[in-house]
């Protein structure tokens, strides 16, 4: 393991670094934000969830990699590509989680918030969503943990993450070099989790930690 | 040209079904290379996590914790890492397919008996069965829909990582996805591609299938009168 | 037979849920143990088939020490019901109820057979063998529990709160078929519950226990209403137990007056006559209603009683059968103040008025008072 190689060549370690977060947390927050819609629609009509979760199943057996390549022609060998897909792969993961908290709001909290005259609109924001809010930002975490790990599988194509350090760790029999790169990318993700498990805490002051 | 056209000109081009790098050949050694790990981790995993399950206490809440951590790990790194210090041999594709199989269905065996019913675990005691019988004829049965679901994930995230290996050197599908790469042509690595989905989707329906199937009646209907 | 000797369970961070306790539940009688919550019932019983090991003490159940007998084994010999039944989601109702057999090495063919006579036991239609357990309603449910827990004849049957979970109808309707079940069975009973009146109802004897584990008085029931031994006891035996106690006591004793009861083809001046401020009016021996004198006296004297508007009957008691309780509710509910009493068929006997249902129940205080005396000399010793 050759340490010294690290501060050497820092610039481009911190820079696929920052390219690898933003290709796994940028695609999960738009998953987030599509699947939210979606879920509160899903929870409410029940008749929607059935072929929405199937749809949802096939995308997610879909291998990241596979729909990288098959993004490819319509976007080409860039960063995009690789949004798009891991986007896809975040609503596979996010969206049952959605639609999974809202389910989880006892129905007698709904009902006293109606009964008091909330309208639908001011109950999903000001309860629903809320109370739902442990179970979507687990689904989150999973999304932000397993995509910034996907991202660097990327680099396979081409789109410049931490995955280049393996690529250019075995090209060159260096082992330190993807020693770094596994070892930031599971940092990096972790920290990520952490922040998340941070937020959640602070917008569910209600809960209880155990 | 669009990815799927592409594609389907490459599949059906009768020149990749002969020879030894055939597609039927990459397809089969792709189906040796999943199945092999899954069931390795099924044997390791599911007694494990029926074990850990039916313990409860903070040893499961540990197990769980440790799925964020597990998902975290870039298996193109593991891979790599394997490849360079055990060069191409077997163990360097089966150990990390393996390790990387087994978090699900750990985690799934171990929440599906955790999550028995204690009143129906407080039953099972009581009637006078012993600690095997109980787990074997309750809690077992009452845990396979999230088994099969642990088995299900596993599946397809080995199906998926399996494509990957062919980057080191292993055959299966992978391998028209690199090898056009290299070449500059995106027909192979559209078909090779569009395969691998093929058989990710089999594998996500058999598995349907199978929980369908094995899931005991009464289970079954209780969760459909649920949803 | 179980017998407790000084069974003590503390707990690793020192509460006690039970306190050397000396209990002996007698052969094919139904114990019940009952008290606030925490107070140690539910270890107590599940100290008897092994959920739960005493921290000091020995529990015998027919002579033997428990501790010695494998523990799978013990409970395969013991029914157990719980509160929310433990139903095996993934079996039928028929494989649900068979499961001890089958555990002991029955054929399924023979067990699923003792499974069918088990339902038509506990009153389940035949037809709901093959369903599964979420298909059925919370009453149902509680019934297949009982079921499973009889499959293999076990002499001792423990019930933890069994009836707790449904709604006061179904409740009052198991009951009564556990009080049915046992008088066909004789088994030894021990069961579990907060509801005094549960226990007053099914209990032949009834331990009322102190919070910790202690017992504060071991009794059959009626003597637990007549002779509370201290004001814990009192109290959680509820306030109006003076007149719960009253359905221990037979209306037989009763004194009836036959005079007021006129049938309906007999004329106002015959009802007028009989010198009574209120006639019960009768139709082919059965109570029809009552009229008041002030009424009689402003009609003509031929007017057969039939053709007099009435005032309703309200409730009628059993003479042989019902309870001074049962007489009391009945001429508080009759609008001339008097209870009418029927016959097994329904056929009129007579009334009882306030002053004859007063005798009666100062009698039976009376022999009330003798038994709390004896009570206090039994746990006093006789006065100096």
């Amino acid at each position: 393991m050759m340490w010294s190689w690290i501060p050497g060549n820092w610039p481009l370690i911190w820079q696929l670094t920052r390219e690898n977060a933003y290709l796994g947390v940028v695609p999960a927050l738009v998953g987030l934000v599509i699947s939210l819609p979606l879920g509160v629609v899903a929870a409410r009509w029940r008749w929607f969830y059935p072929p929405m979760l199937a749809a949802v199943n096939i995308l997610y057996a879909v291998p990241s990699l596979a729909l990288f390549i098959a993004l490819i022609p319509a976007f080409g060998l860039t960063d995009t590509t690789v949004v798009i897909a891991l986007t896809v792969f975040s609503l596979c993961v996010i969206l049952p989680n959605v639609v999974a908290g809202m389910r989880s709001v006892p129905p007698a909290t709904r009902q006293a918030a109606t009964a008091m005259g909330y309208g639908w609109l001011r109950r999903l924001v000001t309860v629903e969503l809320p109370l739902a809010t442990p179970v979507i930002i687990a689904g989150l975490r999973i999304a932000v943990v397993a995509g910034i790990s996907l991202a660097s599988v990327g680099q396979l194509i081409g789109v410049s993450s931490l995955g280049y350090l393996f690529i250019d760790g075995l090209q060159r029999s260096f082992p330190t070099e993807i020693w770094v790169g596994l070892f930031l990318v599971i940092v990096l993700a972790l920290v990520c989790d952490l922040i998340l498990i941070i937020i959640r805490r602070a917008l569910t002051p209600w809960a209880v930690h155990s | 040209m669009s990815f799927f056209s592409y594609a389907w000109d490459w599949i059906t081009s009768s020149a990749n079904w002969h020879g030894s790098d055939s597609i039927p050949h990459q397809v089969l050694a792709h189906i040796g290379y999943s199945a092999l790990p899954l069931l390795i981790a099924a044997v390791i995993a599911i007694p494990a996590g029926v074990a850990i399950g039916h313990r409860g206490g903070r040893l499961a809440n540990v197990v769980i914790n440790v799925a964020n951590a597990w998902r975290s790990i870039p298996t193109l790194g593991l891979l790599i890492l394997l490849a360079v210090f055990l060069g191409f041999s077997a163990l360097t594709w089966l150990l990390p397919l393996v390790v990387l199989a087994i978090p699900p269905i750990l985690i799934n065996a171990a929440a599906g008996v955790a999550g028995v019913d204690p009143g129906v675990r407080d039953a099972a005691t009581g009637v006078g069965m012993t600690t095997w019988q109980q787990i074997l004829r309750v809690e077992v049965p009452i845990a396979v829909p999230l088994i099969l679901l642990g088995l299900r994930t596993s599946a397809i995230f080995v199906v998926a990582t399996a494509t990957i290996a062919a980057y080191i050197g292993l055959g299966g599908l992978g391998r028209f996805i690199f090898d056009g790469l290299a070449s500059n042509e995106y027909g192979p690595v559209a078909g090779g591609a569009l395969l691998v989905v093929f058989l990710a989707v089999l594998v996500l329906v058999l598995f349907t299938v199978l929980t369908r199937l094995l899931t005991p009646a009464g289970l079954r209907q209780q969760a459909e009168t649920e949803n | 037979m179980i017998t407790f000797e000084a069974v003590t369970k503390r707990y690793p961070d020192g509460t006690v849920a039970v306190d050397a306790l000396d209990l002996e539940v007698p052969a094919g009688k139904t114990m019940v143990l009952v008290g606030p919550s925490g107070c140690g019932k539910t270890t107590s019983l599940r100290m008897i088939n092994r959920l739960v090991e005493p921290t000091q003490g020995t529990i015998l159940l027919d002579g033997t020490d428990i501790k010695e007998r494998n523990p799978a084994h013990l409970r395969r010999g013991i029914g157990y019901v719980i509160q929310q039944t433990g139903l095996f989601p993934h079996r039928t109702i028929e494989d649900n109820i068979a499961t001890v057999p089958v555990l002991n090495g029955w054929p399924r063919k023979k067990a699923r057979a003792r499974a069918s006579e088990l339902m038509a036991l506990v009153g389940l239609d035949s037809e709901l063998a093959k369903r599964y357990p979420h298909q059925l309603s919370g009453g149902q449910q509680q019934r297949v529990g009982v079921a499973r827990a009889l499959a293999a004849d076990p002499p001792v049957l423990l019930m933890d709160e069994p009836f707790s979970a449904v709604d006061p109808v179904v409740r009052a309707s198991l009951q009564d078929q556990l009080l049915s079940l046992q008088a066909e069975l004789r088994k030894t009973i021990v069961l579990v519950t907060h509801d005094i009146e549960e226990a007053i109802k099914v209990g032949d004897l009834v331990a009322l226990f102190r919070p910790h584990g202690k017992i504060a008085q071991l009794a059959p029931p009626e003597e637990l209403l007549a002779a509370p031994v201290d004001d814990y006891v009192a109290d959680f035996v509820g306030f109006d137990r003076g007149i719960r106690r009253l359905s221990f006591v037979p209306a037989a004793g009763l004194n009836l007056d036959a005079g007021p009861v006129l049938p309906a083809a007999a004329t106002v001046a015959e009802a007028l006559a009989a010198a009574r401020p209120w006639i019960c009016v009768t139709d082919a021996g059965r109570p029809v209603g009552w009229v008041d004198a002030t009424t009689l006296g402003a009609l003509p004297g031929g007017t057969p009683l039939g053709q007099v508007p009435a005032e309703p009957i309200g409730h009628s008691f059993t003479a042989g059968g019902d309870s001074l309780r049962a007489a009391l509710d009945a001429a508080v509910l009759s609008p001339a103040g008097q209870a009418v009493a029927v016959d097994g068929d329904g056929q009129v006997l007579g009334v009882a008025t306030f002053d004859q249902l007063r005798d009666a129940i100062q009698a039976a205080e009376g022999s009330s008072r003798r038994q709390a005396r004896q009570v206090q000399h039994a746990q006093q010793g006789p006065p100096t």
